[in-house]
């Protein structure tokens, strides 16, 4: 047997030649096995795995798609079984878990979360989690595979979690692993469709459910962190991109601040050990806390970017000879060219040149600045409690400009008189600009003109305004909008006797534009279509 | 007419089945029966959306869900799994909590096993008429809180309750013990006559009409009246 | 051969066009520009070649040309047709004879282009639209008309070039892209190799043999037979292999051998998950639930159960030329591999080229992807994470699909069988090709 969970102290050093002869030996049996499995899998796109002998607490571990092996795990397990099938056992497990389960980071933070519903302890759900991914990959792999990883199992070292496990392998995959016992448990999870997709999050709290007495009991013996004999499923095998990725879709896939937040701060310490960085000025990093709420919106903003903005072309009204065309009786002489035509005035020799519209650059239009001013008084959604249409219309403009390389100011107001109001000047750091926006007053709604005027440039920013229109001073925007020839996009919320107001004192008004948002759907598709235009042509 | 799947021609179409297909086939198509014979109970005996306590529409609707699970061979889990997608709003469009309590008590009294137990606590909805004429040597435990009329018409079976229960808890039972580890509402026992009803907790109130049998709160009998309670 | 074939790659790579592999296949590297140019030039097959100017675009093209057709590389740029406004169809396909003209004769001399196997367009998106229809005939098939005279090449293949949308270009019109087997990116090198170019003398050019060239000349304007003419070209290619041999100590390929090679390509066969699995593409690329194929005039509705596939992504319906590029691209990079048949890495490595220049994403998709961090343009990267997304269905229900392809064998074949049902497009196609025909 090997020792418990595959842990093994290292022997004692025999001479340099021979322990080189061992790796060798291993890192050729290795590369021949990877072709193997490679093929077996469809060729995932994961770099060479690499044995190692300095682990010796797991079989293996996964750093950003880098499969390690433990070589010490290795030569346990080659006493009981042959060294190519425990190294073809651990790859195709490593691998499976690539290709199929969790796949990707949104699937790894979908089912945790499912599996927290149930459980209500982060480290009991990553337990779990952990274990029925590693059940979905390996029967996967069983399945569909010709795979040792049944041989493997049956002569593991087991806990008390891993036993309830292999007693699950041994009804569902009909094989004897060498476990007695857990026969209740084992027949009520043997009844789970592990290799069903799309059940995944109810087969995740089921499998939570059933396994919750075991979870408690480690708990309770303090073995509950110890990673199980397979290694961990921790976010290390993400690469950067795939994190951020997997936030974008899981932001995308709650639509709901509370729910993401919920799941994203239990993992900001992972999340930075993984290597996430700040680039996207989240605010990871030292003596900065993850702020969850702000990321939610920044990532769901992202799902709906706008295309880069061209550069216009103008036609400059002169005639280009452009190719040519065959000259046909009763077309004009003037325009023959006579070389392509060989000195010759006759049908199919006789060539004319066709003429266009010459192009030319016209005066780059540039984007301008624009002002967000949003209503964050009582009557708008409080976006850290749900989504706010207009908290994401707003990330969405912001975004929109700043990837047009100009700068956003916001201008956040509830009851600015009584102090519910926050500025921010005109910035491109994303955070900051994300903060201001995110803000919610939650108090009356009266706007300060001269906040807003105050945030004015000689160069006419664009405004972007989102709120229900229950403004108290309404007439004053109203009179203010009209007295000024920045280009103005207004969103309401809902529709409401104020909003008739304003959409008939600024209907007439070219430089204006009005939308109306009933639903999720609304807000990202108008704002884009909007600033498209306003891109492609200079008012 | 070309056939252009000929290149799968040689290609043995017999896929790997393991034991996990198998198991999940088998509960999918028990579980299709399951449902569909709770669908038609509920169609048979709830004609307006409106269910009426009666006991003899309570008969009838016993007896028709017992001749539906008679024919059905089903397990524990299945029962417990039955709970869930009456939870649910998935493939059961509609749960009406007395119905849904009866079939229920149907499958749990027509089960092989002797010991059941149920896990409500994590279900948002709770079921009334659950161990309704649970016989002799069946035990069902239901954890957590449950609805009304539970254990009524209990026939000698043993009901453990840990949770509080609505209403009528033990109504018209006949013979056998339950035990609540929580509260119990209104109406407790009432047209018992016999067995033994034991209450952890507070009780709501209790029946006016018991003809037999005899009720604990806390270990103490409160009725019949012994001469130390009075 | 195949030893010969790798040299050549080799040598280019290593002497002619330096730059950075960027894709892998097996446990080798290759750059994805270099070994599509060698694959297309050996299989008769026509590639668009996209980049910033000045980063190789033409100059790869030529070498390959060069190297596996033995032609001079003078000879190669003198039959080049550069893209712009004013190019005429006498420029590019040939010219009535003057002389015999005046004598009331019509004789048409052809051009270098419309003769030689290698046709190489540079900045292709240059030309008018009018002028790109022009090419489309000969460009899909070597036939080539003028003046009620045609030849029609035995052999040939075409590499196409072209810049970034920029102020003085068109649109590549859409029966003309789709006749491209693959989009590669000629992309910058890094700044090492760069200094290393740089370092070179412009002039000097090993692949270049005035002497030769004026000979190719001669015969190339001679007033002869087609087939005559090609048949001394190709003697006189032999006498230039042999002086690059003797050169460059570097065997290239004659006619016969380009022929037995090409052979060799065909004749590998696809395994059963190379098959399977481009159906599997194929089936993503071209249904619709709704309308019973993909429209570029109609659009998905939202909520169509199909939405998380590549259907619901694009806008176009992927053409019947795609799997014949795939096919052949796969053939042949099996074959140079030294494999002795098709697998689905094949096919993964070919798809994303093969794609990206096809199939007309939607916008939100599109800009989705914009943003991300990658290495290769936006059409390629789309189409390769496309395929990646593609290819993880695939691995979920190979045995499904190859099982559902089975069955349904069986069923036309006569059996009373069920078409085997699944979640994905592919079910609902083989279902369609079953229910259809019995």
């Amino acid at each position: 047997m090997i020792g418990p969970r595959g842990r093994k102290k290292k022997g004692k050093a025999t001479a340099s030649g021979t322990m080189e002869n061992e790796e060798h030996k291993y890192d050729l049996m290795l590369k021949d096995i990877w072709a193997k499995v490679r093929t077996k899998h469809f060729f995932p796109e994961m770099p060479n795995p690499t044995i190692s002998d300095s682990m010796d607490r797991v079989a293996m571990e996964t750093k950003s798609k880098q499969i390690t092996l433990s070589q010490p795990f290795i030569e346990e397990a080659a006493k009981r079984l042959q060294p190519e099938r425990v190294i073809e056992a651990l790859l195709d497990h490593g691998v499976a878990h690539y290709t199929y389960c969790p796949w990707d980071f949104h699937t790894h933070l979908m089912l945790y979360q499912e599996a927290k519903k149930v459980l209500k302890d982060k480290e009991m759900a990553q337990k779990s989690t952990d274990y029925f991914m590693d059940v979905v990959a390996d029967t996967h792999c069983f399945k569909e595979k010709e795979t040792p990883i049944s041989d493997l199992y049956c002569h593991m070292d087991r806990g008390i979690l891993d036993e309830a496990i292999h007693a699950l392998y041994q009804r569902i995959w009909g094989k004897d692993l060498s476990v007695q016992g857990y026969e209740e448990i084992s027949r009520k999870l043997s009844r789970i469709p592990y290799l069903d997709r799309k059940p995944w999050p109810d087969s995740i709290r089921r499998f939570s459910k059933i396994i919750q007495g075991l979870l408690e009991l480690e708990k309770k013996s303090g073995t509950l962190n110890q990673p199980s004999p397979m290694g961990q499923n921790d976010f290390g095998r993400y690469t950067e991109q795939e994190l951020d990725q997997g936030l974008k879709e899981f932001a995308m896939s709650t639509g709901n601040p509370g729910s993401f937040s919920e799941v994203v701060t239990d993992f900001e310490e992972e999340l930075q050990e993984a290597g996430f960085n700040t680039s996207s000025g989240m605010g990871f990093g030292p003596g900065s806390p993850l702020d969850a709420d702000i990321l939610f919106y920044m990532k769901l903003a992202e799902n709906y970017s706008l295309p880069i903005k061209r550069t216009p072309i103008e036609k400059s009204g002169s005639l280009y000879p452009v190719s040519h065309s065959p000259w046909e009786l009763g077309k004009p002489f003037r325009d023959i060219d006579p070389w392509t035509s060989f000195g010759k005035i006759m049908p199919a020799i006789t060539q004319i040149w066709e003429r266009r519209e010459g192009d030319t650059f016209g005066e780059e239009e540039g984007t301008p600045n624009c002002i967000v001013a949003i209503d964050s008084s009582g009557s708008m959604t409080n976006p850290r409690q749900q989504l706010s249409y207009a908290v994401l219309g707003a990330a969405c403009a912001s975004d929109a400009y700043l990837r047009n390389d100009a700068k956003v100011a916001v201008y956040n107001f509830s009851d600015a008189q009584h102090g519910g109001r926050k500025t921010l000047d005109y910035t491109r750091h994303r955070k900051q600009i994300y903060q201001s926006v995110c803000h919610y007053f939650g108090g009356g709604t009266r706007l300060d003109i001269k906040d807003l005027d105050s945030l004015q440039e000689p160069s006419r920013p664009d405004i972007f305004i989102i709120t229900d229109m229950q403004i108290t001073n309404l007439e004053a925007l109203i009179s203010y909008l009209n007295g000024h020839e920045n280009r103005v996009t207004a969103v309401h919320i809902g529709e409401n006797r104020h909003v008739m107001q304003f959409k008939r004192s600024m209907g007439i008004r070219k430089n204006i534009s009005i939308y109306s948002v009933q639903k999720k759907q609304d807000i990202p598709k108008i704002v884009l279509g909007k600033i498209r235009e306003y891109f492609r042509s200079v008012s | 007419m070309i056939n252009p799947f000929e290149d799968f021609r040689e290609y043995p179409y017999k896929k790997k089945e393991i034991p996990l297909d198998r198991i999940v086939r088998a509960k999918e198509k028990i579980m299709d029966e399951i449902v569909e014979g709770y669908l038609k109970l509920v169609e048979e005996e709830v004609k307006d959306l409106v269910w009426l306590v009666e006991h003899s529409r309570l008969v009838r609707a016993y007896s028709a869900a017992i001749r539906t699970v008679e024919k059905l061979d089903y397990d524990i889990d299945d029962i417990e799994e039955l709970c869930l997608e009456l939870d649910r709003e998935g493939r059961i469009p509609y749960l009406i909590s007395g119905p849904a309590g009866i079939y229920l008590s149907a499958l749990c009294n027509n089960a092989g096993e002797e010991n059941i137990r149920l896990r409500l606590h994590e279900l948002k909805r709770t079921f009334h008429f659950l161990g309704y004429r649970l016989p002799q040597g069946k035990t069902l435990i239901l954890q957590g809180d449950v609805g009304d009329f539970i254990g009524a018409g209990l026939s000698g079976g043993k009901l453990v309750v840990e949770g509080s229960t609505g209403n009528w808890a033990g109504a018209g039972m006949m013979d056998g013990e339950i035990h609540i580890t929580g509260h119990t509402g209104r109406n407790m026992g009432e047209w018992m006559g016999g067995g033994e009803i034991h209450v952890e907790g507070y009780i709501g109130g209790i029946g006016k009409s018991i003809r037999g049998g005899r009720i604990y709160q806390q270990g103490n009998l409160i009725r019949p009246y012994d001469r130390t309670t009075r | 051969m195949r030893e010969r074939v790798r040299s050549i790659y080799e040598f280019i790579q290593d002497n002619l066009y330096l730059n950075r592999p960027d894709m892998t296949v097996g446990d080798k590297s290759f750059n994805s520009a270099l070994l599509f140019s060698l694959l297309t030039a050996l299989n008769r097959g026509k590639e668009l070649i996209i980049g910033e100017p000045g980063l190789g675009k033409t100059t790869s093209a030529e070498y390959i040309a060069a190297m596996t057709y033995r032609l001079p590389l003078g000879l190669i740029w003198a039959s080049e047709v550069s893209g712009h406004p004013e190019q005429t169809e006498e420029k590019i396909i040939g010219r009535p004879d003057l002389g015999r003209l005046n004598q009331g004769e019509e004789m048409v001399v052809w051009s270098y282009l419309a003769q030689l196997p290698i046709k190489i367009v540079d900045e292709i998106n240059r030309l008018p639209e009018t002028k790109q229809s022009m090419i489309l005939d000969g460009v899909d098939r070597g036939n080539w008309e003028y003046l009620n005279d045609v030849i029609i090449n035995e052999e040939y293949c075409l590499f196409a070039t072209a810049n970034y949308q920029d102020r003085g270009t068109n649109t590549l019109i859409a029966p003309l892209i789709d006749r491209f087997d693959v989009l590669v990116e000629s992309r910058h090198p890094g700044p090492d190799l760069a200094l290393v170019i740089g370092m070179k003398d412009k002039y000097e050019n090993i692949l270049r043999n005035p002497e030769y060239e004026r000979e190719f000349q001669k015969v190339l304007l001679e007033r002869r037979d087609y087939h005559e003419k090609m048949q001394l070209i190709e003697d006189l290619c032999d006498r230039f292999g042999d002086y690059m041999e003797r050169e460059l100590d570097l065997k290239m390929l004659s006619r016969a051998e380009r022929k037995e090679i090409r052979g060799c390509m065909q004749g590998l066969p696809l395994d059963l998950d190379a098959n399977a699995f481009l159906r599997t593409v194929i089936s993503e690329l071209s249904f619709c639930y709704k309308y019973g194929q993909k429209r570029s005039d109609e659009h998905c509705e939202e909520g169509c159960h199909y939405t998380g596939f590549l259907c619901h992504r694009i806008k176009n319906c992927i053409s019947n030329r795609f799997p014949t590029s795939v096919r052949t691209y796969s053939q042949s990079l099996a074959w140079l591999a030294g494999d002795e048949g098709v697998g689905i890495e094949h096919v993964k490595a070919v798809l994303p080229y093969a794609m990206a220049h096809r199939v007309q994403w939607k916008d939100d998709y599109v800009s989705q992807k914009q943003v991300s961090n990658r290495r290769d343009p936006l059409q390629i990267y789309v189409a390769k994470e496309a395929a990646k997304e593609v290819s993880k269905r695939y691995n979920e229900q190979s045995q499904h699909i190859k099982n559902a392809l089975a069955v349904a064998y069986q069923a036309l074949s006569g059996k009373d069988l069920k078409p085997i049902e699944g979640d994905h497009p592919v079910y609902a196609e083989i279902k369609r090709d079953i229910e259809e025909v019995t």
